[in-house]
């Protein structure tokens, strides 16, 4: 995919070139998924919505007013990424404080939703074969310690007998495999076609 | 940018001004940041396969000798099954039994999902109740049930065990339980791979 620079984006919107719109989806929505799926909690169904709702006010915002230094048009994208999560956090956080105390503790479930644990599911699965996969207990303690427990790399290669370059190794296969665990069951494609703004 | 980057931003390692220009160089480079997602689903997916159990991480590498003790195992419980069944038969068949698809879909119900605190457990409502359990299950295998009560004392009794259950999903599996047989009290369901040494899966909730 060839990309278009900020810029040149901008002024084809304002200028009403539908094509442009869609160039501006392809290049921003990976990386606002990145940004609001750190804000998001895993939450599938609430990044889908932030990503679609920045998007669009985005392309408005370029089809109207327009922004005020063109070249920075992925800083502005971010930006409003961050500020509808923010919007999106408080009012979870007053619908929570609003409703009637009785009515919470009768439907009071803290458990997390089948959807919710549904998100990553398929994240969850590619993980499992890689793990059957992977010959070594090592190597599976391996990102265990550095996923998990948070353990760093310098620590992992002392506490395991690993010179830092087999580290580096191991890891990069692990993350290797995974991404293609994941493309063959169709979340790629899935991803290009998950926008329909 | 670097992996490096990618893994100090996914641990949230970073501070905010580094993470912002991050963020913001993710926008404009899509094939960046879709290496970053994947980092990102990475961590979420083993988050998720380790909330269930550890046990993946740390498995034996000789698969044969694990299929034959898994075989060994499952040979002994169902042996153990027959013959406690042929010693009390009919004393705790029925309290648990697998999910009948006949079952009325708008009877009772009931949903767990992981441990929680004794305060916040669900209730067992009364009758014949369908118990959604949901967890990471692997379709292609069969799950073993028991249910205990927790008395006093950190007393447990298991007052019925099910075996040869598989997952309705592949973050669902479902059984009956007869909850106008339980006694008042604090129960759990203890979810376990069949022919597997990982730990089980506990699922607490309360029959008043």
């Amino acid at each position: 995919m060839d990309f278009v620079p900020g810029g040149e984006l901008s002024r084809r919107i304002r200028e009403g070139d539908v094509s442009a719109e869609s160039e501006l989806i392809r290049q921003f929505e990976p990386g606002l998924r990145v940004l609001l799926r750190r804000r998001t909690g895993g939450d599938q169904g609430l990044l889908q919505d932030l990503v679609q709702e920045t998007l669009l006010v985005v392309i408005q915002r370029l089809r109207g007013a327009g922004i005020d230094d063109p070249q920075k048009l992925a800083a502005f994208a971010a930006q409003t990424a961050r500020n509808l999560a923010i919007a999106s956090l408080r009012k979870a956080e007053r619908q929570r404080t609003d409703v009637d105390s009785d009515a919470t503790e009768r439907n009071a479930d803290p458990s997390p939703g089948v959807e919710a644990l549904a998100a990553d599911l398929e994240a969850a699965m590619a993980v499992r074969a890689l793990l059957r996969e992977l010959p070594q207990t090592r190597d599976r303690l391996m990102l265990k310690r550095f996923y998990l427990d948070d353990h760093g790399k310098e620590n992992i290669c002392e506490e395991m007998a690993l010179t830092e370059a087999a580290f580096n190794q191991a890891l990069s296969r692990a993350r290797r495999r995974f991404r293609q665990i994941l493309e063959e069951r169709g979340f790629s494609k899935r991803d290009l076609l998950s926008l329909g703004l | 940018m670097n992996q490096e980057l990618i893994e100090q931003y996914v641990s949230g390692k970073m501070s905010q001004a580094q993470a912002e220009a991050f963020e913001e160089y993710c926008v404009a480079n899509p094939e960046f940041a879709r290496q970053v997602e994947f980092e990102q689903r990475l961590k979420a997916g083993l988050v998720l396969v380790a909330s269930g159990s550890t046990a993946e991480f740390v498995r034996s590498n000789h698969s044969g000798r694990w299929i034959l003790a898994a075989a060994a195992s499952l040979l002994i419980a169902l042996s153990a099954g027959f013959y406690a069944w042929r010693l009390a038969p009919g004393a705790t068949r029925h309290i648990m039994a697998a999910a009948s698809m006949n079952a009325q879909p708008d009877g009772p119900s009931m949903r767990l999902a992981l441990v929680r605190g004794a305060e916040n457990a669900p209730q067992l409502p009364g009758g014949m109740v369908r118990v959604e359990i949901v967890g990471l299950f692997d379709p292609g295998l069969q799950y073993s049930i028991a249910l205990d009560r927790l008395e006093r004392q950190k007393n447990v009794a298991t007052v019925a065990t099910l075996d040869s259950q598989q997952p309705t999903s592949p973050v669902t599996l479902e059984v009956m339980i007869d909850s106008d047989q339980l006694q008042t009290g604090a129960y759990s369901l203890r979810v376990r791979k069949q022919g597997s040494e990982e730990e089980a899966l506990e699922f607490g909730f309360m029959k008043f």
